[in-house]
């Protein structure tokens, strides 16, 4: 248990380390393009910590990042590679604006919210499935069948905000509002940030999850499967099952942005609502490497960079949000770069030898 | 003149040195066997002679010029080749293609032609009689497979040819077949180098033989002059005897005993190899042997006992497990039964090599009540049953932190045999339990297998090593072309005899 400890702490360190390294060498990338780093540095301070609604804001742009990035962790213990979260997230959306309105007649705010929750979970938990049924029955590759699902997801989507439940008082591509009774109150010291209980909410199922991958039955079928398929089928567990439960779980961990997004945030479903979360949650994955509680830093790292992207557009002159995609992409290269740190050893005993 | 010799060659990891002070001389034109225990830094010299690991101390010299060889690319320079135990081919693609790659003649085009020809000529030069250079390598026997590795090795023009465990693959006429293939290549003036740890092979074939042991070398002895007892002892460091030699206790009516499990008229088809019609009964106490060439059917019939659920759309026939029709069931189910598995290869069956002991020792057992309660694992209590585990079979190292795959292979299969014990299973599916372990394992493995039918265990025994048959079993069938072509109580065992049925002739 020790040396478990000890071997999570020290892939955070490494990833950490990464990070740091790919963030230096962005900054080096600013210092070229003409702007001082000291300032690049304050003004992502005070963007994403300065007053109590930027932090409100950060936590924000957070919250989707560590659903998604669950959403791409989980699958992968078990072999998986989930690229489908964005379409996991735009379908949980979409039924967390209908449950607004199958719901009309909810008194209760915990039995609204609670009712959003569970069918936001379901769509996008069945979404996920299906590429996990693919694979269990077909053999058809999750990364193909994922990516595929995410354009039927957007035009499913576009379909039934169009068509179905359409606002018909706007002249947007968006949903009837949800009635006041579903909307999650965002703290008071946020300051109009659209953040409340929820990032706590968000933290619970985040340790929740850890708990239960590394202590369940469940989760130790999916770790077995996803180290070495052909011993864990000789042994009787069954990859069918860990596929399609895993990407059912995944499915349904990412359908909850639409929590985080109509009760949170808009009150509706908006086409095109989501700033790439299902995909920025592949790299908030891959910085974790894997880990799930890893899951939490990384996320907030990603909405700090996001959040102040704007910022740095903005408040200085040289820093354009493309140079802070350019930041981004540094560090998670920094973290994927992990053979790096090994390479240092080397050349370090060869200079001692 | 020596082809290779090692100087006083060290390479530490750390603080543990993998070789220390290694000093050897191939002589040319030799066969030079060099054995050890897994472990005993074997692999880890010949990395060091390729240039994959630099040398911490000593050097190495090649025909008496000391090298300093930079990469495996490198070493082809140096006329130093090697065949791998996992060939290095591509399966799609043709023989020839496979033996020019990174050798290609022409410039732009390839000049196939002008490959084919001089490669027919090495292959007259050193009488290896190959013909198939337009076959996929995939379609080809491992044997074949093998010859195209060193094939390849002489059209690169080597001198020096090493052999990482050659026959662990092979069967006992293509072992055969290499071997004197391997004399022809020495009769030309070639250096051969054969790492193994099967004494009677290296003893047969080879002119000296360096012994190692933890990193440094024991020895080197002119073959003629040496014997499996005297290696043995250089090896392990202590005299290892190759027969069980504990108890082994008499069942007076163990013909009258209800059978455990009952096969009749079982046929699997498989893409591989298929099963006909095979009968027969395992009764309690006993050890029944599964002898035969490797690919006669064994496998698909082991395949088919652990998860005959699996093959319920491929398989006709009967199954009956303590009585019961076990047509239908599960690993799982069997195993819930009585069932314990040690499967034919412990790396890509048997492990997760990533995960440590108690994350291995769960495997198969994890929804055991004993381990689980309510869908969440009780890992202190497998963690403590691992313990008490590394005690009874001496696991190295004995802690349950260790991952698997940072085990020796003996010890490897030390842990896979006490989980398959574990539950207590009344019965026992035990597939190539010695495969590819040290010699001072096999003795412990081949005492807890006996121990296990002594106490009343029906134990169903796969191996390819008739030798380790005949000293275990008590009956044995022999296996050919996918049938029991012949069943030898234990008075009738007789290894020419059963060689002759292995190969598909008459008792």
């Amino acid at each position: 248990m020790k040396s478990v400890m000890n071997a999570s702490l020290k892939s955070f360190l490494k990833s950490a380390a990464g990070a740091l390294l790919g963030f230096f060498i962005g900054l080096i990338i600013c210092k070229l393009a003409g702007e001082s780093p000291i300032k690049v540095l304050k003004v992502l301070y005070q963007s994403s910590f300065g007053t109590g609604y930027d932090f409100g804001m950060t936590l924000f742009y957070t919250a989707p990042l560590i659903l998604t990035g669950l959403a791409v962790a989980i699958p992968f213990k078990a072999g998986l590679f989930n690229i489908g979260a964005e379409g996991q997230l735009t379908i949980g959306a979409l039924a967390a604006a209908w449950a607004g309105v199958l719901g009309a007649h909810l008194q209760s705010p915990a039995i609204a919210i609670g009712f959003a929750f569970i069918l936001s979970f379901l769509a996008g938990g069945v979404w996920g499935a299906i590429p996990g049924y693919l694979k269990a029955k077909r053999g058809s590759h999750e990364v193909i069948t994922t990516i595929m699902l995410n354009f039927i997801a957007a035009g499913a989507t576009a379909y039934f905000t169009l068509y179905s439940i359409k606002d018909p008082d706007s002249s947007q591509a968006e949903t009837i509002p949800i009635p006041p009774v579903f909307h999650l109150k965002p703290f008071q010291i946020f300051n109009g940030a659209p953040m409340g209980e929820l990032i706590l909410v968000l933290i619970g199922i985040v340790l929740l999850l850890h708990f239960i991958l590394w202590n369940s039955v469940w989760g130790y079928e999916l770790k077995a499967i996803g180290e070495n398929e052909r011993a864990a089928e000789t042994y009787g567990i069954s990859k069918q099952k860990v596929w399609l439960s895993s990407m059912f779980v995944a499915g349904g961990i990412a359908g909850l942005v639409g929590v985080v997004e109509v009760l949170g945030n808009a009150h509706r479903f908006k086409i095109g609502f989501s700033a790439d979360y299902g995909f920025v949650g592949i790299a908030v994955a891959l910085v974790a490497r894997g880990n799930i509680l890893g899951i939490l830093p990384s996320a907030f790292l990603f909405g700090i960079l996001q959040k102040g992207a704007g910022s740095l557009d903005l408040e200085t002159d040289k820093v354009t949000r493309d140079l802070s995609y350019i930041i981004q992409g540094l560090i998670i290269l920094g973290v994927a770069s992990e053979g790096i740190w090994d390479s240092l050893k080397l050349i370090r005993r060869k200079k001692n030898a | 003149m020596s082809a290779i010799e090692f100087r006083g060659v060290s390479k530490r990891f750390g603080n543990f040195y993998a070789n220390r002070n290694l000093s050897f001389q191939v002589k040319t034109g030799t066969i030079h066997g060099l054995i050890g225990e897994n472990g005993a830094g074997k692999s880890t010299a010949m990395k060091a002679l390729f240039g994959i690991y630099p040398l911490d101390e000593g050097e190495i010299l090649v025909q008496g010029k000391p090298a300093k060889i930079r990469n495996p690319v490198h070493a082809m320079k140096f006329g130093i080749g090697m065949v791998h135990q996992h060939f290095m081919l591509a399966g799609t693609e043709t023989v020839l293609d496979n033996i020019i790659l990174g050798h290609e003649p022409g410039w732009i085009w390839i000049k196939r032609d002008q490959a084919l020809s001089e490669l027919k000529k090495i292959s007259t030069l050193y009488g290896l009689h190959f013909e198939k250079w337009d076959h996929p390598v995939s379609s080809l026997s491992v044997g074949e497979q093998q010859r195209v590795e060193i094939l390849k090795l002489l059209y690169q023009r080597s001198d020096v040819l090493i052999l990482d465990e050659p026959t662990a693959v092979l069967t006992p006429q293509e072992v055969k077949e290499l071997f004197q293939n391997l004399k022809k290549l020495k009769d030309e003036g070639k250096t051969i180098i054969l790492i193994s740890h099967k004494l009677k092979e290296v003893l047969e074939f080879t002119d000296a033989i360096t012994v190692m042991r933890r990193g440094e070398s024991v020895g080197t002895k002119v073959t003629a002059e040496t014997n499996e007892d005297e290696l043995a002892q250089m090896m392990v460091g202590r005299p290892v005897s190759f027969t069980y030699q504990g108890e082994r206790k008499m069942f007076a009516n163990a013909s009258d005993m209800k059978p455990v499990v009952r096969i009749r008229d079982l046929s699997v088809e498989s893409s591989t190899e298929p099963v006909k019609k095979v009968s027969f009964e395992l009764r309690p106490g006993e050890i029944l042997g599964v002898a035969g060439v490797q690919g006669n059917g064994q496998s698909e019939l082991l395949r088919y006992l652990t998860d005959p659920k699996k093959f319920t759309k491929s398989a006709q026939g009967e199954y009956f497990f303590q009585g019961q029709d076990a047509s239908h069931l599960g690993p799982l189910e069997i195993r819930a039964k009585g069932m314990g598995l040690v499967p034919e290869d412990r790396l890509s069956e048997g492990l997760l090599l990533q995960q440590d002991m108690t994350e291995n020792f769960l495997l198969g057992q994890h929804q055991d009540s004993r381990y689980q309660k309510n869908g969440l694992l009780l890992r202190k209590k497998a963690t403590e049953a691992v313990n008490a585990k590394i005690k009874e079979f001496d696991i190295r190292p004995p802690f349950t932190t260790v991952w698997s795959g940072r085990m020796s292979g003996g010890n490897q299969q030390k842990l896979v045999i006490a989980r398959a014990l574990d539950s207590n299973p009344s019965v026992l599916y035990v597939a190539h339990p010695t495969r590819g372990v040290d010699v001072g394992a096999i003795e412990k493995i081949h005492d807890a297998i006996v121990q296990e039918r002594n106490r009343g265990k029906a134990i169903l025994l796969f191996s390819s090593e008739l030798d380790e048959l005949m000293d275990l079993c008590d009956r044995m069938l022999v296996f050919f072309n996918g049938e029991i072509r012949s069943e030898y109580k234990r008075s009738e065992f007789d290894t020419w005899s059963i060689g002759r049925v292995m190969g598909g002739g008459d008792r």
